[in-house]
């Protein structure tokens, strides 16, 4: 392996980190306030779909990933209404929403532009193209809403106020913070930043709109965050691993040595193993999943 | 010119969601700067009433007024805002955070997406716990501290908040003798200082040293409100139980025979990794009811879900019947003979959900005597065993296929109890037995495990109620970090030595 090869696989690498990272910290911030969605997988897809529409539509990759955001957002509130407000489970919204997009996308393909399965996108948002292969600035965007999430969730009031709600919200509510409030837009910002991954997938990353695009991705988010020990930072760290070897079995595939299949399950199997290996068991935020009521 | 009462309730109604009717039209006023005693049993809606004046609870009908002035509460921080704190019975504490966070959570005092400052905070608090001589560790995880420092944090957060009006739910249930008088000594500080204190109770002795005036309340509606320097517990008690009193349990001399149960040095982790139960060794022996004294969270809970198969233990043994069951799984201890009766009904007794049969024959439905020959239970034959043990133990139910919720709570520990003792054990495990449980319930209960223990069984008790202890206890075990203090007969110590042990005194240490 050359230096140049190792370069590649870097540049690679961090692009592949971007959709992992950000659905993991959004997933890190919700879970914190005490809001578990498994739903980013679907909004993942959805994102990537809609925020490649609203690009070709304005001509603008910026806006493509306003889209995805706006997606995001969308089912968010969907499911904050449903677990925050009606206390539903926090399990079966996040199944619905997987299901819808497994619907919605590949019709949505079909309806849309009329091809089957794949869309090319016409309108990406720039990257720097280099020998190595392309580098969005996306890169440096997720780094820097890894950590500063991670500095608003521990250094400010804010981020003391969600930690509070996901681990006691009786304490939290004796003190006069509102609970629903917290947790309700915790579950926004945590499927925003999901949305904000889809959307870079199709709009910045690949440059297509494909069916079952999300590959895994936002349930390899959940358990990057359940081993990050919920923390932003590790996360980070996580996603890149995840992103590494992605782009060493792109690399290694056209190589032949192992048959296809089992490249294909390397990112998922090293990131685990890494992960787990190093972070151990976490213990979860301890209102994680459960309803909040008063009475 | 009559004094404004600093707070007034007029026709207080709350009904539960279920249509539970907790109070029926309380009236309840507090004078600036007492300290009122709200006295009752469990369940005669002292919490409610104070739940719906920190803004916890909306009442169903009825007036709140602050210093004359009507307020509606929305929710807690409105209450705080007119300077009216709680401190619940169950802590609401965030484990995870250390005291400092706790206290300026929800009033860090500036941005929310600056950098969290503490120093003023710090400063203020130290000056709180200066003033009070009140003193807690501001940097460690609360869960890592005592019941009893967790509550200082809890009054500390509501001082910290310039509260006026204190309420404290039940708050000696957790405490030794010693730090029960401390908190006194903190409580008639702050009355100095102007504060006024309502004092949630079902103690009678508290409410007789502590308070100024009190009122009390049975099922709730209020039976009235005295001057504490003009009542005697004999009239509080009668006002509160609406009925004389008396607890009397029969307990004739009996001879121990043969150890039942052998514990051999036995090490117990709890939850966090730390030692719960160290190195602790007793038997107890048939006929005899050997009792377990502590403040709760002293390793107790540990010790009975270690011997009841629900904890593994890191090292020793434990004998039943000179058998070794370390570590064996319940069903297979309570074929050897043990029965359980846990701390926590609702969580660890019944199902609250499920029919009264259902609850009745748990843990027994796989005995042939339940089952046809296919292996599906009898349900005719279950039946016929519950109306069998609701007419036994005198247990007042709807009916034997109505969910078990729908029981009182004395019911409901007597189910429990039923349902132990049919499974015909030589050894009863009895962990907080009356707790929540009405006085009629009580007495039942009690004398039920002093005729177990005249028919030869032998009985291990748990109680945070030490009265409970001493009444029914043969010998008893004070726990205190996980080890005893001493093993010692009830009748031989005075509850002052009782309560050193119970602050982590040893027994041969009292005496020096």
């Amino acid at each position: 392996m050359d230096i140049g090869s190792i370069i590649s696989i870097i540049v690679t690498s961090l692009m592949a980190m971007v959709p992992i990272v950000l659905t993991s910290v959004g997933a890190v911030w919700s879970e914190r306030a005490g809001v578990v969605s498994i739903g980013y997988e679907g909004v993942l897809l959805m994102s990537a779909f809609f925020g490649a529409i609203v690009a070709e539509l304005t001509g603008s990759g910026v806006m493509g990933l306003l889209g995805g955001i706006a997606t995001g957002i969308v089912f968010g509130m969907l499911h904050g209404v449903l677990t925050v407000y009606l206390k539903g489970n926090h399990v079966i919204p996040g199944i619905g929403i997987n299901l819808l997009a497994l619907g919605v996308v590949p019709f949505g393909i079909l309806a849309y532009w009329g091809t089957a399965g794949q869309h090319q996108v016409t309108v990406t948002l720039w990257s720097w193209q280099t020998k190595y292969g392309k580098i969005s600035p996306m890169i440096p965007v997720t780094i820097a809403i890894a950590i500063i999430t991670w500095w608003v969730l521990f250094k400010t009031p804010l981020g003391l106020r969600v930690r509070a709600v996901g681990e006691n919200p009786e304490a939290a509510d004796a003190l006069g913070i509102n609970v629903e409030k917290y947790r309700f837009w915790s579950t926004v910002y945590g499927h925003a930043l999901a949305g904000l991954g889809g959307a870079y997938m199709s709009v910045a990353w690949l440059g297509v709109v494909q069916k079952a695009m999300s590959a895994g991705r936002g349930f390899i988010a959940l358990a990057n965050m359940v081993f990050s020990g919920w923390n932003p930072l590790v996360a980070l760290i996580g996603g890149w691993l995840f992103g590494f070897f992605d782009a060493l079995a792109t690399w290694l595939a056209p190589l032949h040595i192992v048959p296809g299949q089992f490249i294909l399950m390397l990112p998922y199997i090293m990131t685990l193993i890494i992960v787990a290996g190093i972070i151990g068991k976490a213990r979860p935020p301890k209102w994680d999943g459960r309803p909040y009521k008063r009475e | 010119m009559k004094e404004v009462p600093i707070i007034e309730m007029k026709g207080i109604v709350k009904v539960y969601p279920d249509g539970t009717k907790a109070l029926k039209g309380v009236d309840f006023s507090v004078k600036q700067g007492e300290i009122h005693g709200l006295l009752g049993e469990n369940g005669a809606g002292k919490t409610t009433l104070m739940k719906i004046l920190s803004g916890m609870l909306h009442p169903t009908e009825g007036k709140i007024y602050v210093r004359g002035k009507e307020v509606r509460f929305k929710s807690p921080a409105d209450a705080l805002a007119n300077g009216i704190g709680m401190v619940h019975q169950h802590f609401t504490l965030v484990e995870v955070f250390d005291a400092l966070h706790n206290i300026i959570l929800g009033m860090e005092g500036h941005g929310l997406l600056s950098k969290i400052n503490v120093d003023k905070a710090r400063e203020k608090l130290k000056k709180l716990m200066e003033d009070l001589n009140f003193r807690v560790p501001l940097d460690v995880p609360v869960e890592d501290l005592p019941v009893g420092v967790q509550q200082r944090i809890e009054i500390l957060k509501m001082l910290f908040r310039d509260v006026d009006v204190l309420i404290l739910d039940e708050p000696t249930a957790v405490l030794t003798p010693i730090e029960v008088e401390e908190l006194f000594a903190v409580l008639r500080k702050l009355k100095a200082e102007g504060k006024t204190i309502i004092f949630i109770s079902h103690k009678l002795n508290e409410v007789m040293e502590l308070t100024d005036r009190v009122t009390v309340l049975r099922k709730g509606e209020v039976v009235g409100t005295v001057k504490t320097s003009e009542a005697t517990p004999q009239l509080l008690a009668r006002m509160m139980v609406g009925r004389d009193v008396v607890l009397r349990i029969q307990k004739p001399p009996k001879e121990p025979g043969e150890p039942i149960l052998r514990i051999e040095n036995l090490w117990v982790k709890g939850d966090r990794g730390e030692d719960a139960v160290k190195d602790l060794a007793f038997e107890v022996r048939a006929g005899e009811i050997f009792g377990i004294a502590g403040v709760e969270g002293n390793g107790q809970t540990e010790l009975i879900e270690a011997i009841t198969g629900l904890r593994r233990p890191e090292k020793g043994r434990i004998i039943l019947n000179d058998r070794d069951i370390t570590g064996r799984p319940p069903k297979e201890l309570y074929d050897a003979g043990m029965a359980h009766i846990p701390e926590d009904r609702t969580r660890m007794g019944l199902i609250l959900d499920m029919t009264v049969t259902e609850n009745a024959i748990l843990g027994l439905q796989w005995r042939k005597e339940f089952q046809r020959w296919v292996g599906t239970v009898d349900w005719g034959k279950a039946k016929r065993h519950t109306e069998m043990l609701i007419n036994e133990f005198e247990i007042v139910a709807p009916g034997v296929d109505a969910p078990v919720k729908s029981l009182s709570g004395g019911n409901q520990q007597k189910l429990i109890v039923a349902r132990e003792v049919s499974k015909k054990p030589v050894l009863i495990i009895a962990s907080q037995p009356t707790r929540g449980v009405d006085v009629a319930s009580t007495e039942y209960i009690r004398n039920y495990l002093v005729k177990l223990r005249n028919e030869g069984k032998a009985v291990l008790l748990v109680s945070a109620d030490l009265d409970e202890i001493l009444q029914l206890s043969d010998r008893m075990g004070i726990m205190y970090e996980g080890e005893f203090m001493g093993i010692v007969k009830p009748e031989e110590v005075t509850t002052e030595e009782i309560g050193m042990m119970m602050g982590g005194i040893k027994y041969e240490e009292l005496n020096k």
